[in-house]
């Protein structure tokens, strides 16, 4: 009787980690081309994006992040808006990259690599699979830092250290090079994915905060190339963008 | 930049259709009234935007008497945010359903 309650238990002990590793061997495929869904009236609460939780800094970056943001606001209700990184033909990075405007993502998914290209900018994210993450010292700070991930049944999980702090962060976050991010990637649908991210940064957060992107597959969509080669637009002595016209 | 509260029309002649990044532009020669001939840039989306609405590469070329409707920019400079065109063929092409890369 002993030994065959002890068997039971070992197995209720094992079978969790039998489902996820069978899970994570036949992971599913992410390729392809995934459009921004916004959800909207009457879409489906478990496809739409849940709402994020609250960005809360630490009172000596909070300051100067809501200055800054009451600055933007009042420049955009001029109609004149302040100098981004964008407007000068500057990549955006991670993880801004996953969702800029309207313009897709595609992921090209391999066993030992999964590659993230944004249209906007062409931007590339490789994802190591399976493998350790660098220390954060071993990484040169970047747009695009060192990716691993994981399947976690069906979930990928990505880390991504190495951010450099000058590249923008969520909402605008401003961060330290001590910045992590964690993404948990999966299938809420066949044809939708969300893509649910986890910002942790000791220096600047008093709390991680997360926040969820949701994409719609665009089947046989062929990404556009995106080379920024004609920027008229400029940055004035006030900071404020300008379009430069072609006067005769 | 663009008072998008205001809305004007332009009739004129493209001189170039670029199909570039970040933005697309149309540069046209509009005459007034005395036929005097006034140079006007005009920005749109960028390319990935445009297709989303129907414009292709050579929608447009040197040459094509066009009808545009823009909001101008606020400077008074002779420049503009697209709205709709109407094309040589008739069509009429707004400006892509969503907000550009900025």
């Amino acid at each position: 009787m002993k030994t065959i309650l002890f068997c039971s238990i070992a197995l209720l002990q094992l079978a969790p980690i039998a489902l996820q590793a069978q899970s994570s061997a036949n992971p599913p495929d992410l390729t392809g081309v995934w459009g921004v869904y916004r959800g909207g009236r009457g879409a489906d609460p478990k496809l739409a994006p849940p709402p994020p939780s609250p960005l809360v800094l630490k009172p000596e970056y909070a300051k100067p992040y809501e200055a800054r943001r009451a600055l933007e606001a009042e420049s955009n209700k001029r109609g004149e808006q302040l100098a981004t990184t964008g407007a000068q033909c500057i990549p955006y990075g991670v993880p801004t990259m996953m969702s800029v405007a309207i313009y897709p993502v595609e992921f090209i998914q391999t066993p030992k690599q999964v590659t993230i290209i944004s249209e906007a900018f062409s931007e590339v994210r490789r994802v190591y699979m399976g493998v350790p993450q660098a220390k954060l010292e071993d990484v040169a700070p970047g747009y695009y830092g060192r990716s691993v991930g994981r399947w976690d049944g069906d979930t990928l999980v990505v880390d991504t250290i190495g951010l450099k702090p000058s590249i923008g962060g969520y909402r605008g976050m401003p961060h330290s090079p001590e910045m992590r991010i964690t993404e948990r990637i999966r299938l809420v649908a066949p044809d939708y994915l969300h893509d649910q991210i986890t910002i942790d940064d000791p220096v600047v957060l008093e709390k991680p905060v997360t926040y969820t992107l949701a994409y719609k597959r665009m089947p046989n969509y062929e990404m556009v190339e995106f080379v920024c080669d004609n920027n008229r637009e400029y940055v004035d002595e006030k900071g404020v963008v300008r379009l430069q016209v072609h006067d005769k | 930049m663009f008072d998008m509260t205001k809305k004007m029309t332009l009739v004129g002649t493209v001189t170039t259709f670029e199909w570039t990044n970040p933005h697309s532009y149309i540069e046209i020669d509009v005459p007034d009234e005395q036929g005097a001939i006034k140079h006007w840039s005009i920005e749109m989306g960028s390319p990935s935007i445009l297709q989303q609405s129907g414009w292709k590469f050579s929608s447009l070329k040197k040459g094509d008497k066009t009808t545009l409707i823009i909001s101008p920019l606020k400077n008074g400079k002779p420049g503009g945010f697209l709205n709709t065109a109407t094309l040589p063929d008739g069509r009429v092409l707004g400006n892509g359903p969503g907000q550009n890369p900025q």
